[in-house]
């Protein structure tokens, strides 16, 4: 099928064919074929009397592959400059499909994100990630665009989280996070650090703060910001007898009055910022004042962040507690990722072999053929496979990332890095998730595991990416391949 | 690409190579460890399901079946897998053998675990299984068993019996599984490890629903069921069974052993049961009946009993007299009626007097055997009676009185032999000859199994020297039994001093005496009556071994108030005795009297009847 692309396009258009990045395409075509192998197996019935009877999911995702290539070759027929005004109707019918599926969409797990047409459901998130990346790749190229304004920056902010808050809304928030990848795109774009040091810092403070106790993660903090400030400003006795005083006075209004460990270390600190603030206003020392925000930022923000997560699903909270290891429950909740953990475990260094694993074939592995695919992988292919497979992706989004280098307009730049963004936390994300590194989220593992929409959504991404990166060696033949 | 970019770029490079190492790494850790997820995933995914053996049979000494066993098997239901459209409950009642609400029950217990194998019924005939298969319902299988068979209904509490181990039992034994079989009770239990079999092992590959998808590893890993080995019996069956029948209406017990090896010939303790009352589905109801007889036929008597061995230990008081040098054969003793000590006198029956030592055997004469034990334990050589005693001790241990014999039954009973320290604790410390004087005579503290005085029986027609009494031969595949079965006891008494023992005992069953009865033409039995006083009437007991020279039987039987020795115990033994060694009876009417010969036990129907008034109440 994909061969046939091959044939055909070098018939149709032989430039073309020459110009376009065949490292990107030969690590497209594995990542396909070895997909469909490993749904083969997942999905493969001894019992079956037909083996390539079109009711088996491996021969379905064969179908799909099938359409996937012709849609791909239409695409690289395509002029560049349609991708460009494409953008915004794009990005108008994905919205609108958003929209239309959290209306009158089927529910599917709990998410209301689905269309049914026959037997075929398709996702139209995945046609949104298409419409949303050709759309940022629109705002940003624009000629006046300068992230480091503010009205730009809200102009993109608003591209992302429009079609976020319906994703979230559609109680499908595993797929909306995807589109939180472009902070990979914002900051190849130069994003002040003003911006994204604090979206990190923000992460990490939740995450802390679902497996610490509070008063652990000011300790710690307060710890490392007078640390932060002894290394930038020296008087290492000063800065020890800041923290020694605020601690010991923590500890005494814990002791003598009937405050909590936590109010009393906050009672200190506060009035320990007090003080340093009328110290840096009085000195100048502005260099002081940032751990000082940040730490007000966290005194803020961690208690809110724990109201919050008590607001959320409780399978949300479930999931969340579970990955960062505050539940234990080998049998429910974490049921699946301990089944994969043992599937791919077991595998050991090089595999049971084809259709020997007993895990996924047995259905000890929920969803083997869709998102836990990559347990097919560890069991059966063990060590070796996986590597294999880890690597075709990590090659596919360097590959991705240097096509944007390559590109000379910042649509085609801004565009690639938005495909190798998705591509990348997609891999992290479901490989992650079935060892047990990341909460399960329904993600699939892209053009890899089972479905029509996710495999023809990721090929779109990826030819289109090829497209304008053939477009750029057309113009400029010097940068090579 | 301006420098900034650049920089950016190889940012971010680094955090996507960055993103593959850790996946790589934690992947590393997982399938470089996968050993002990391996081992997760097996018993995630392999079912197995153990094949039980078939339990191992035994022979008597003839090589006639006494076990046997054979094929039956356990019906279960997984619910979930029953056929939705229903199926003919009828038949399978039928085939069953269950009623309709029996089978209701076990299918609504089934329904509670829809994916649990539950047993419905035990002990399917081979033909009703091929019957059941052909019905061919999915959710219903059938597990292999083995159920015994006893050819002659015989030796209950001899035998054993079979049932599934108890949570208890599973919890101490490991290498037992629930529902798996164990002996429980004589030689089902005594030989146990060799009857049991190994038990073999099915793999299956299933599915998270525990459903079965095919054999593991294409049945290569199964582990076949080894049968249980093979036992042969020491017990001679035929002779089992009729020493049974004359048993029948007694209580009390035989045992008859082959001197020259120990061997038991037959080991009766009357009330028995028939054995194959504890196989099937009326197990439990039928041992909850035996379990509620107050004649405890569940007991068996022959080496737990202790009873007052009576005048057949005037024998062994005998012998330590002669060897101790207080006795000769041609001493002779008067007897008026009875011995007179200390105010006190030991009665005795009317007979010729003064006697020798052949004929107070023959007699039974308790005053001849009062002075001789009185003469023994007084023997100024000791110091003090009370060293006497130990003195005495020692020689009744060395007949294996006392002590267990280390037979291979389970739970043998060690009789009892009262020492100076017993006396001591009794009287206070203040006791001489005239406290133990009873003891002369079998009666008092004396307490013996009838193995034990089968055994003695076995001694003095071995003149001196017994093997260790034991019901198993010989054990498939092996070429001899245990190591203790084969070693000569020795008495402490010199071989020569049973010689008018002996003579004594021909005398009493030949010439005159209390063993006319006994009498067999051409076969020289020689015996000892015995008669043990008690709370109720007399204990029957008749001690004997034939023929005189070259003995091939010693015979113990005991009859719990059975009167005068004479009157049951001796006919009983004669007819055993003339069974074993002619192979026929010809005096049927000795046996239609024995058979007609009931003693009273109104002392267990009373006991009986307070004890079922008691479990009525409750």
């Amino acid at each position: 099928m994909v061969s046939q692309f091959n044939m055909s396009s070098m018939k149709r258009s032989n430039s073309l064919f020459g110009r376009v990045d065949k490292v990107a395409l030969l690590l497209y075509v594995a990542i396909v074929l070895l997909g469909l192998l490993f749904i083969t197996s997942a999905s493969y019935n001894p019992d079956s009397e037909n083996f390539f009877s079109f009711s088996h999911n491996y021969m379905k995702q064969a179908v799909w592959i099938g359409i996937s290539s012709v849609v791909v070759t239409v695409v690289l027929l395509l002029d560049r400059r349609l991708f460009h005004m494409f953008a915004v109707p794009a990005y108008v019918i994905g919205v609108g499909l958003l929209i239309a599926a959290l209306l009158f969409g089927r529910e599917v797990n709990g998410a209301k994100a689905w269309f049914e047409f026959g037997g075929f459901r398709v996702q139209p998130v995945e046609f949104a990630k298409i419409a949303t990346a050709l759309m940022m790749a629109r705002v940003m190229s624009d000629y006046s665009f300068n992230i480091k304004r503010l009205i730009d920056l809200i102009k993109v902010g608003a591209v992302i989280l429009l079609p976020f808050s319906i994703i979230v809304l559609q109680n499908d928030t595993g797929s909306g996070l995807v589109l939180g990848a472009f902070i990979f795109v914002f900051f190849r774009e130069g994003l002040s650090k003003y911006i994204y040091f604090p979206v990190i810092y923000t992460v990490f403070l939740f995450i802390v703060s679902l497996i610490f106790e509070p008063v652990v993660i000011f300790t710690a903090l307060l710890v490392l910001f007078t640390l932060y400030s002894f290394l930038k400003h020296g008087a290492f006795l000063g800065h020890l007898r800041f923290l020694l005083i605020i601690i010991l006075v923590a500890m005494l209004l814990a002791v003598f009055t009937p405050m909590s460990g936590y109010v009393a270390l906050m009672v200190a600190v506060s009035t320990a910022i007090v003080v340093l603030l009328v110290f840096v206003f009085k000195t100048h020392t502005l260099t002081l004042l940032w751990p000082i925000v940040l730490f007000i930022y966290a005194m803020i923000f961690v208690p809110t962040s724990d109201y919050l997560f008590t607001k959320l699903e409780p399978h949300q909270q479930n999931r969340i507690r579970i990955f960062v290891g505050m539940i234990d429950d080998p049998q429910n909740v974490g049921y699946n990722v301990n089944q994969s953990e043992i599937a791919i475990g077991s595998g050991g260094l090089f595999g049971k072999g084809f259709l020997e694993g007993t895990q996924t074939r047995y259905n000890f592995v929920p969803e083997k053929h869709t998102d836990f695919i990559f347990c097919v992988v560890g069991e059966e292919f063990g060590f070796l496979g996986c590597f294999v497979v880890v690597s075709l992706y990590i090659a596919l989004i360097l590959r991705l990332m240097r096509m944007g280098e390559r590109i000379k307009e910042p649509f085609g730049r801004v565009y690639c890095y938005s495909v190798a963004a998705m591509m990348l936390l997609h891999v992290l994300v479901n490989i992650g998730m079935t060892i047990g590194l990341m909460p399960v989220m329904g993600i699939p593992l892209p053009l890899m595991s089972y479905g029509g929409s996710s495999l023809l959504a990721f090929s779109l991404l990826i030819m289109i990416a090829i497209r304008l990166d053939a477009t750029t060696s057309d113009n400029d033949m010097s940068m090579g391949i | 690409m301006n420098n900034r970019g650049r920089v950016y770029y190889n940012i971010l490079r680094l955090v996507v190579v960055g993103v593959g190492v850790v996946l790589l790494a934690r992947l590393m850790w997982l399938q470089f460890h996968s050993e002990q997820y391996k081992e997760k995933a097996r018993s995630n995914s392999i079912e197995s399901v153990v094949e039980f053996p078939m339990r191992g049979e035994v022979l008597d000494r003839n090589g006639e079946y006494i076990v046997k066993s054979r094929s039956c098997y356990d019906v279960m239901i997984i619910y979930k897998e029953l056929p939705k459209e229903g199926f003919d409950t009828t038949r399978l009642m039928s085939i069953l053998d269950i009623s309709r609400e029996k089978l209701e029950k076990h299918l609504r217990e089934a329904r509670r675990s829809p994916r649990a194998s539950i047993l419905v019924v035990g002990y399917l005939s081979q033909d009703n299984k091929l019957r059941l298969d052909e019905m061919n319902i999915t959710g219903i299988t059938t597990r292999y068993r083995t159920a015994r068979e006893y050819p002659r209904k015989v030796g209950g509490n001899l035998l054993g019996y079979v049932s599934e181990v108890s949570r208890e039992q599973v919890d101490k034994l490991p290498d037992y599984v629930a529902g798996e079989y164990i002996g429980s009770n004589g030689l089902e239990s005594a030989y146990e490890d060799e009857l049991r079999g190994k038990k073999g092992v099915k793999y299956y590959n299933i599915d998270a629903h525990r459903a079965i998808i095919g054999p593991y590893n294409e049945g290569n890993s199964d582990v076949q069921p080894e049968r249980g080995l093979q036992l042969v019996s020491t017990i001679d069956v035929r002779l089992q069974e009729f020493a049974e029948d004359l048993m029948e209406g007694k209580i009390g017990s035989v045992v008859a052993i082959e001197p020259a090896t120990g061997e038991i010939l037959v080991m009766v303790s009357s009330p028995s049961y028939n054995p194959d009352l504890l196989v099937g589905r009326q197990r439990g109801n039928n041992y909850m009946e035996l379990f509620h007889d107050q004649r405890n036929p569940q007991f068996n008597r022959s080496v737990k009993a202790k009873y007052p061995p009576g005048s057949t230990f005037k024998l062994v008081q005998g012998l330590i007299a002669m060897q101790e040098g207080v006795l000769t054969p041609s001493m002779r003793y008067p007897c008026n009626m009875g011995y007179k000590y200390g105010g006190r006198t030991m009665g005795c029956h009317a007979h010729a007097s003064p006697l020798d030592l052949r004929d107070a055997v023959a007699q039974s004469c308790n005053a001849y055997f009062c002075q001789v034990f009185k003469d023994m334990i007084t023997n100024p050589k000791y110091g003090s009676v009370k060293e006497g005693v130990r003195v005495w001790n020692d020689y009744v241990y060395s007949f294996g009185f006392g002590r267990k014999l280390g037979t291979d039954l389970y739970g043998e009973g060690a009789g009892n032999v009262p020492t100076p320290e017993f006396y001591d604790r009794v009287y206070n410390g203040r006791w001489n000859y005239g406290s133990v004087l009873s003891c002369s005579i079998g009666q008092g503290e004396m307490g013996c199994t009838p193995l034990q005085m089968a055994n003695l029986a076995a001694i003095i027609a071995n003149r001196g020297y017994y093997y260790t009494p034991h019901l198993i031969k010989k054990i498939e595949g092996r070429d001899s039994i245990d190591a203790r079965f084969y070693e000569r006891h020795y008495t402490m008494v010199d071989s020569i001093h049973f010689v008018p023992i002996v003579e004594g005992m021909w005398r009493g069953v030949n010439v005159q005496g209390t063993s006319r009865t006994a009498y067999l033409k051409g076969w020289d039995v020689c015996g000892k009556t015995g008669t043990a006083e008690n709370s109720g009437p007399d204990h029957s007991t008749f001690l004997s071994f034939a023929p005189k020279d070259n003995p091939k039987i010693a015979i113990s039987v005991y009859v719990e108030h059975g009167g005068f020795g004479s009157a049951i115990a001796v006919p009983i033994a004669s007819l055993i005795e003339e069974m074993y060694l002619t192979g026929t009876i010809e005096r049927p009417e000795l046996v239609e009297r024995v058979k007609a010969a009931k003693p009273n036990y109104r002392i267990y129907d009373e006991r009986q009847r307070k004890y079922d008034a008691k479990r009525n109440k409750k």
